[in-house]
């Protein structure tokens, strides 16, 4: 494979809600004291009125969007992902996800975090946020995804701000390599076949996506065809899609920088054993937590806890001995 | 909705009856922290809250946060007597399927806030105040936090934030009742200083002590201190958190968990505990027998009645009863409405203006601009056109209606269809023209006649017992029916005015509690009457009530 194009998420985050501001007068845009960081404070340069930075206070950040919601606003409140769910989730929970207007459910809160997973890097293991899609899923009403890179940031910003609801959206901290095109479209609940395969699925989210079409490239030369989906719409997960892959592989992969327990690969687990059961191995942090490591160190880290395409290609191979 | 002051208190009354009645059915809730802010909602809902129960969703209503949400119960209530839905819906309280959850929740149409987990309201509140910033609208939002609640340290955030947008279109309560789940609130988390005994009335009194409205103030909030039963001072406090531009506002409302109900004041155990039903006739009794104390002020020196004025401020006092006499109607002269619109900004204790005057119906204007609360006319100088032009003047003004009759006066038929909607009725017991007479005591006697046709008629206002009422008949002046008494020379003669209001209200608070002895005693018996003595565990209650069942031989 040819080296990727590397791109910045949050600098797409940063553009995109600027376009989505322009279009919408009701969006607005809350942070802690991380709005550099995160860079929607180039939305508050935009509209000075629709921005508000609440300081390092994350509890406050959730329960104060949820009011602007109630009052017809659209909030994108956003700070680290260690932050949000790891701090706030009672907040989150009876602030957004439980309060239903009549014919809705939840209120109309986009919790958009960056910094989420292991490749924090050099902050270290209190700052590698490895629970947080376990705990978002759990809560009703809430829609999660993770997106792969900068086309999916901007495809999923728009998404979130047409789709009322609360919404969990954790981009990493550094560049990722692109995988999709400008004409992906995302849509909720729906995960992207990136290649097709026959004998293995690779299921991936995240900077991991890159990692599982490496893995298939280095498959296909050793005669293993496998598909790559990205699924990056975790709750809803892709029913469809996943037994689809489970009745033509025979097995799946599952790959995310997250705790193997309530993450991206339970939920694919979940929904193949209930709908056509395969053997399923999960790739990810081995309920144990992350630690520190310089920016060139963090495919170290990933290692140590097996998130490398060189690991997915061994367990796609193992698994494979054990199709029903 | 405007009401006047009678009329709020009346729709307080009705909602803590029902807060009792919905707690009682469901067998769960918390009546102590619905009652401790039972006045601040009345005056919202029924003087200052924009809203409509027919479009709950209108888009400039004014928003109401209840933060402590634990106190749903008196929401509902003060929601289903405002018209968001009917009274025997509340009877659906905590039930499966209701749309009245345990905690305030969007389900019910109208409630504007998913309450139960504490300290997150005001931040809430916060984001609906700058989304009205945002879209220039000019509608307010109302917070009500607990003291229990200020534990939490989101509420300290919020406080930040609201300061920091410069919130005007905010105004806070701090329900301060002093009560926590576990305990008093100075010894589970101190909120003004450590309390060392059990004694809370010691936090009350000593106002040295008092450390929250510095908390809030160093927060850059403008903040006032009011005594959160008081419908009057409410009233003033929010009057002028709305005038206050720039900065939130935090009205601290020292209040009395459970308060009106004897054995649930000041009780940790009432926080959230339902009443049984053998008690709950009991309770609305308590609550049907409130009462008012009314200094009037011409007993005392008439070239000074500024300084009256202030003895009844420093004494307590419910109302200030004002006299006016004419020279025509009564043979002696006292002052007129100049006299009152003087004293008016002296305090917002309410302006009892009983006019002995000759054709009322020409002056009465003058008395509403003068700035009176509520204002008294004789049936002896009215008739019902003239008294209907009264009437419908003081309702449109927001001012209470009364009609006052003379000793050797019985109400006169055409006065019997406006009393469903009469705020007070002062029965003299004395030839009025002057202060300092002695109490007729035929007066027991007309009181019962009076009492079927009010009855009768549908009459909910108060009784005021007016002329020569002192320590040794008040009891039976609140057996006879009255719950507002005006004191002359018993009260304002006297050198402590203060000491004096207080045993005026120790002598009415002894016909309540023997009256409820007695009740209790109809109803279950010695059982029921033992039990309901046995509720009142704060104090010195428990004692001094034995002690009156034992002089009445009801033991």
């Amino acid at each position: 494979m040819n080296p990727p194009q590397m791109s910045d998420m949050r600098t797409e985050y940063s553009k995109s809600l600027i376009e989505v501001g322009k279009e919408n007068p009701n969006v607005v845009v809350l942070g802690a004291d991380t709005t550099d960081s995160l860079k929607t404070s180039a939305f508050g340069k935009e509209f000075p009125n629709r921005f508000f930075n609440v300081g390092i206070a994350e509890a406050n950040l959730v329960s104060v969007s949820a009011g602007l919601a109630a009052s017809g606003k659209v909030s994108f409140a956003s700070t680290y992902a260690i932050f949000l769910p790891g701090r706030a989730v009672d907040q989150i929970r009876n602030g957004i996800a439980y309060p239903s207007p009549p014919g809705k459910k939840g209120l109309n809160v986009k919790l958009v975090v960056s910094h989420g997973g292991l490749s924090v890097g050099p902050d270290g293991g209190s700052h590698q946020q490895i629970e947080d899609i376990a705990i978002m899923r759990a809560i009703p009403n809430f829609r999660v995804f993770i997106p792969a890179d900068t086309f999916a940031v901007s495809g999923l910003v728009r998404l979130m701000a047409n789709e009322y609801g609360p919404f969990y959206m954790r981009m990493a901290r550094s560049k990722t390599p692109i995988v999709h095109s400008d004409s992906q479209e995302f849509h909720t609940g729906k995960g992207i076949t990136l290649r097709d395969g026959s004998d293995c699925t690779i299921a991936a989210c995240g900077i991991t996506v890159r990692m599982a079409l490496e893995a298939a490239e280095v498959l296909q030369q050793e005669g293993i065809s496998c598909r790559v989906l990205d699924m990056f719409s975790i709750k809803p997960i892709d029913g469809d899609i996943l037994e689809k892959a489970a009745r033509e592989t025979g097995c799946i992969v599952t790959s995310e920088e997250h705790n193997i327990f309530g993450g991206m690969g339970s939920a694919v687990a979940e929904s193949v054993s209930e709908r056509y059961p395969v053997p399923i191995t999960r790739i990810g942090a081995q309920d144990m937590f992350g630690e520190s490591a310089r920016d060139n160190e963090v495919p170290l880290l990933l290692e140590k806890h097996g998130i490398t395409s060189f690991n997915m290609v061994k367990q796609v191979k193992e698994i494979r001995s054990k199709k029903l | 909705m405007g009401l006047n002051y009678y009329q709020i208190k009346k729709n307080i009354l009705r909602a803590r009856k029902l807060v009792i009645k919905s707690t009682n059915i469901a067998g769960s809730g918390h009546p102590g922290g619905s009652f401790s802010m039972a006045e601040i909602l009345g005056c919202l809902f029924y003087k200052y809250l924009k809203y409509d129960p027919k479009n709950p969703t209108w888009e400039d209503r004014d928003r109401l946060v209840l933060s402590k949400g634990h106190a749903a119960p008196g929401l509902f209530s003060n929601m289903s007597v405002a018209g968001y839905f009917p009274e025997t819906e509340l009877e659906t309280l905590r039930k499966f399927g209701s749309k009245l959850q345990g905690h305030p929740d969007l389900k019910c149409p109208g409630v504007e806030f998913c309450g139960g987990s504490l300290g997150t309201g005001l931040s809430y509140s916060i984001g609906i105040a700058l989304a009205a910033k945002i879209d220039n609208k000019d509608h307010h939002v109302y917070t009500i936090i607990g003291d229990g609640e200020s534990d939490e340290g989101q509420v300290w955030e919020a406080a930040m934030t609201a300061a920091k947008y410069k919130l005007d279109n905010l105004t806070a309560f701090l329900d301060r009742n002093f009560i926590q789940q576990d305990s008093y609130t100075e010894k589970v988390m101190p909120l003004d200083e450590e309390l060392t005994g059990n004694n809370i009335s010691e936090m009350w009194k000593d106002a040295s002590r008092w450390k929250t409205g510095d908390k809030w103030r160093s927060f850059g909030w403008n903040v006032i201190e009011i005594d959160g039963h008081r419908v009057e001072q409410i009233n003033a406090a929010i009057a002028k958190a709305l005038a206050t531009k720039g900065v939130p506002t935090m009205i601290i409302s020292r209040t009395i968990k459970g308060k009106s109900v004897e054995h649930m004041e000041d009780n940790p155990q009432w926080h959230g505990k339902a009443p049984d039903s053998d008690v709950v006739p009991l309770i609305y009794d308590e609550l049907d027998s409130q009462f008012m104390i009314a200094p009037s002020i011409i007993a005392g020196d008439m070239t000074n009645l500024e300084n009256e004025v202030k003895r009844c401020v420093n004494g307590r006092a419910d109302y200030i009863h004002l006299d006016v006499m004419d020279g025509q109607f009564v043979p002696a002269k006292t002052f007129d409405h100049n006299k009152i619109k003087e004293l008016r900004p002296l305090t917002v204790i309410p302006f009892d203006s009983h006019l002995m005057i000759a054709e009322p119906v020409k002056h009465v204007r003058d008395y509403v601009e003068a700035g009176s609360d509520i204002i008294t006319v004789h049936t002896e100088v009215c008739d019902e056109s003239s008294f209907g032009e009264i009437h419908d003047l003081l309702k449109q003004n927001q001012v209470g209606v009364g009609l006052a009759i003379n000793p050797d006066t019985d109400l006169p038929e055409w006065s019997y269809k406006f009393l469903p909607s009469l705020d007070q009725l002062i029965v003299m017991s004395v030839v009025p023209g002057k202060s300092g007479q002695k109490y007729i005591p035929e007066t027991h006697e007309k009181m019962k006649k009076l009492n079927s046709i009010l009855n009768a008629h549908k009459f909910t206002g108060y009784i005021e017992a007016d002329g020569g009422v002192n320590l040794e008949n008040i009891g039976s002046c609140f057996e006879d029916g009255a719950r507002a008494f005006v004191g002359g020379s018993a009260i304002i003669g006297q050198t402590d005015v203060r000491e004096t209001i207080r045993e005026f209200r120790n002598q009415v608070l002894k016909a309540r509690r023997k009256k409820l002895i007695e009740k209790a005693h109809q109803l279950g018996g010695a059982d029921l009457a033992n039990k309901w003595i046995g509720l009142h565990v704060v104090g010195e209650k428990q004692d001094q009530i034995i002690k009156i069942a034992k002089e009445e031989n009801l033991l």
